[in-house]
């Protein structure tokens, strides 16, 4: 069996580090020359495989086979047996079948996903999220089994308590303390509520995850149902997800006919059901008190808390929210287990998050981590780095609500805490990668374009203070920036922080303030030289002919505004007052005889 | 009466037999992603090929959508698993390439290695 090809992957976090992963790598390549399989075998590293208390691990592909505790005299065996005569090392195999590891049987040996860790999302891109047959295949509604049966509500609250999961929505707030509290409630009714409604510019985690794999999030929505004692649960989607609902309600139907919704779940006695809300796609409407009010049919607004929605929610009952991703991960740790779960992240921040990474990198897409990764092996282990030899300039995570971080956070381990002190969010999850083309002054201007048009309207300093701040930074991008306005957009963002009600116009500055941090020179030069160095700000540019011009009138012919004159064959010129600054000319001009400035 | 665990085990066991009697332990295993961000970049029409294929007697095909992976940039995606192999994982799949597809892996074994992910 010499011809075929294997392809390993050894982990490489920090705790096998420690147990002697360089050793195994530099055994197994001399084993490999030994055997002279170095053209047929190629040897991977990974990120934390989550799996430390059996490190070192060693992952051979075909088979997804998973070797734990591997020694260094285990090699020369492995290597003879399993890649020469394709004979498995059954003594070392680990035999736990956790549920995250089936989506690296499919993609484990594809560099961006082998660097990832798969929990929430563990069955996207694996099973037909249509048929429940796939899910149910896959351990599925086993974690609500085995808490129907072998664990009383208040210890599957205790096991979520125990692994140290926090909410996935962006504020992080353990998620055992809120079932906890909605459990203490009394009450004869309360509520259980999937926040599906995701709403920042460039984050599609939660769309994906719903039309990936719809049962999981029913799944973790029923176990905290018999936890804390709830027989309705609602999941609060945006209306202009119309395959993710289409994939929900399929999923309910098909949960209702195998009686893993409705009365008596699996013959006990335990009754749960499930249904949709739509939302028309206000962006306030993902803060937890908006979202109940556009439910109970009020307009989405927000109202102060205490009290918690735990105490008084929908309907005036004790009701407990989580995110999409949330719910995904609780099957997983119900069956998995907290310990398990608690050995995946930092010291805070447990378990995995997902980011949908957007921007300028090669492999734009959905990134699921063990917390504790740095955005230096998301952006460019994982993502590939930044294409076309362009510049790194800044991370932008958490989205709207979120921070601009330049390249000095890059090595910053991700977690709520460490990005709170980075001066952004985790927020749900977007993440977008900015290059030296992007000016910071028009990133953070879209930001507060989104914000001032998704504010509610209810606080003052929300409605007319983010109108105010975009109004001043369109004039520093038009180029008539007035000393002082730096100070005012400051003194502006700390007051609407301080004074706004809600999540939403609490972090609504967060962009503004974050880029004046980290880039107050590229607001300097906007104000005072009237430069835009990214060359983004169209009203600072300025368009000219070089000598390279042959006269092919591509320019003449683009410009809307007839600016360039010239004729055939002989160097052509813009005229600058009447040029609007488009940059047609610019792009259609194929000699590069067209000077940005 | 089935406790909760023996209930779910023995839907587990249903769930494999009706997926199994679908075909799934055909030689080859096909996945077309299907989320929203793959029907955008293409997917149903390769799906259709791909059905197109099967309709027209291509056999010991197990055909099944898929949500999104992850791999954005790549859509569509497609996946041909076949046991005791890794994986192939195809990237930018247009209803052109599916057909190239089914005539070359699907129908004589041969990996199309340049556009694999």
């Amino acid at each position: 069996m010499r011809d075929k090809k294997f392809k390993l992957t050894l982990c490489d976090g920090t705790s096998c580090i420690h147990n002697q992963s360089k050793a195994l790598q530099q055994a197994l390549q001399a084993e490999l020359q030994r055997h002279n399989l170095t053209e047929a075998v190629s040897v991977h590293l990974s990120g934390c495989l989550g799996m430390c208390s059996k490190g070192p691990i060693l992952i051979v592909n075909p088979g997804y086979i998973l070797y734990g505790r591997v020694r260094v005299e285990d090699i020369p065996e492995i290597v003879e047996s399993h890649l020469v005569h394709n004979k498995a090392v059954t003594r070392l195999i680990i035999t736990e079948d956790h549920l995250y590891n089936r989506f690296f049987r499919i993609f484990g040996d594809v560099d961006f996903f082998g660097k990832q860790m798969r929990i929430a999302l563990r069955n996207c891109g694996i099973i037909d999220p249509e048929n429940i047959d796939d899910y149910l295949s896959l351990r599925g509604y086993e974690a609500l089994a085995k808490a129907l049966e072998t664990m009383t509500p208040q210890q599957v609250i205790a096991e979520v308590k125990q692994s140290g999961l926090r909410g996935r929505g962006g504020a992080g707030f353990p998620s055992g303390l809120k079932w906890e509290f909605t459990a203490n409630q009394d009450g004869d009714e309360k509520y259980v509520i999937c926040n599906a409604d995701e709403g920042d510019p460039g984050a599609f985690m939660d769309r994906s995850a719903i039309e990936g794999d719809p049962h999981t999030v029913l799944e973790g929505m029923l176990i905290a149902g018999y936890a804390i004692g709830a027989s309705k649960g609602i999941i609060y989607i945006r209306a202009e997800y119309p395959l993710a609902i289409k994939r929900l309600e399929k999923a309910i139907v098909a949960a209702r006919e195998h009686g893993l919704l409705g009365e008596k779940i699996l013959g006990s006695d335990f009754s749960f059901d499930i249904e949709i809300r739509l939302g028309a796609g206000a962006f306030v409407c993902g803060e937890e008190t908006a979202l109940i009010h556009s439910i109970e049919g009020h307009r989405g607004m927000p109202r102060p808390r205490p009290p918690y929605p735990s105490v008084v929610g929908l309907f005036g009952k004790p009701t407990l929210i989580n995110n999409v991703e949330t719910w995904a991960s609780i099957p997983v740790i119900i069956l998995d287990g907290a310990n398990w779960f608690g050995t995946v992240g930092t010291e805070t921040s447990k378990g995995t998050k997902v980011f949908a990474v957007a921007g300028r990198v090669h492999n734009t897409g959905l990134v699921e981590v063990p917390m504790g990764t740095t955005l230096r092996e998301i952006i460019y282990d994982i993502c590939g780095g930044i294409p076309g030899g362009r510049a790194f300039k800044a991370v932008q995570t958490g989205g709207p609500s979120g921070g601009c971080l330049p390249e000095a956070y890059l090595d910053t381990e991700i977690d709520y805490e460490s990005l709170a002190k980075a001066g952004s969010i985790m927020g749900s999850g977007g993440m977008i990668v900015i290059d030296e083309d992007s000016c910071m002054v028009s990133l953070a201007r879209f930001f507060l374009e989104f914000t001032q048009d998704e504010s509610c309207g209810k606080c003052t300093p929300c409605r007319e203070g983010t109108k105010r701040m975009y109004e001043i930074l369109t004039r520093i991008s038009e180029g008539n920036g007035q000393d002082g306005d730096i100070e005012k957009l400051e003194r502006l963002g700390k007051m609407i922080q301080r004074s706004s009600l809600c999540g939403l116009g609490q972090s609504a500055p967060n962009p503004v303030l974050s880029t004046l941090k980290n880039f107050r020179d590229e607001y300097e030069e906007h104000i005072q030289s009237k430069t835009c160095r990214a060359g983004q700000c169209a009203a600072l540019l300025s368009y000219t002919v070089n000598e390279k011009c042959v006269g092919c009138g591509a320019c003449r012919r683009v410009c809307p505004v007839d600016a360039v004159e010239g004729t055939r064959k002989e160097m052509h010129r813009i005229l600058q007052d009447k040029c609007i600054r488009c940059g047609q000319c610019y792009d259609a001009c194929k000699f590069d005889a067209i000077t940005k400035a | 009466m089935l406790t909760p665990l023996q209930a779910i085990k023995k839907k587990r066991a249903e769930a494999v037999n009706r997926i199994v009697s679908k075909g799934y332990l055909s030689t080859k295993r096909v996945y077309v992603g299907m989320a929203t961000c793959e029907i955008a970049a293409g997917s149903k029409e390769v799906m259709e090929v791909f059905r197109q294929a099967i309709a027209k007697g291509l056999t010991d095909i197990y055909l099944s959508q898929k949500g999104c992976a992850g791999r954005c940039n790549l859509e569509p995606t497609v996946e041909v698993v076949e046991e005791g192999n890794i994986p192939v994982k195809y990237g930018r799949v247009t209803p052109q390439r599916a057909r190239e597809i089914v005539e070359r892996h699907l129908k004589k074994g041969e990996v199309i290695t340049e556009w694999v992910i």
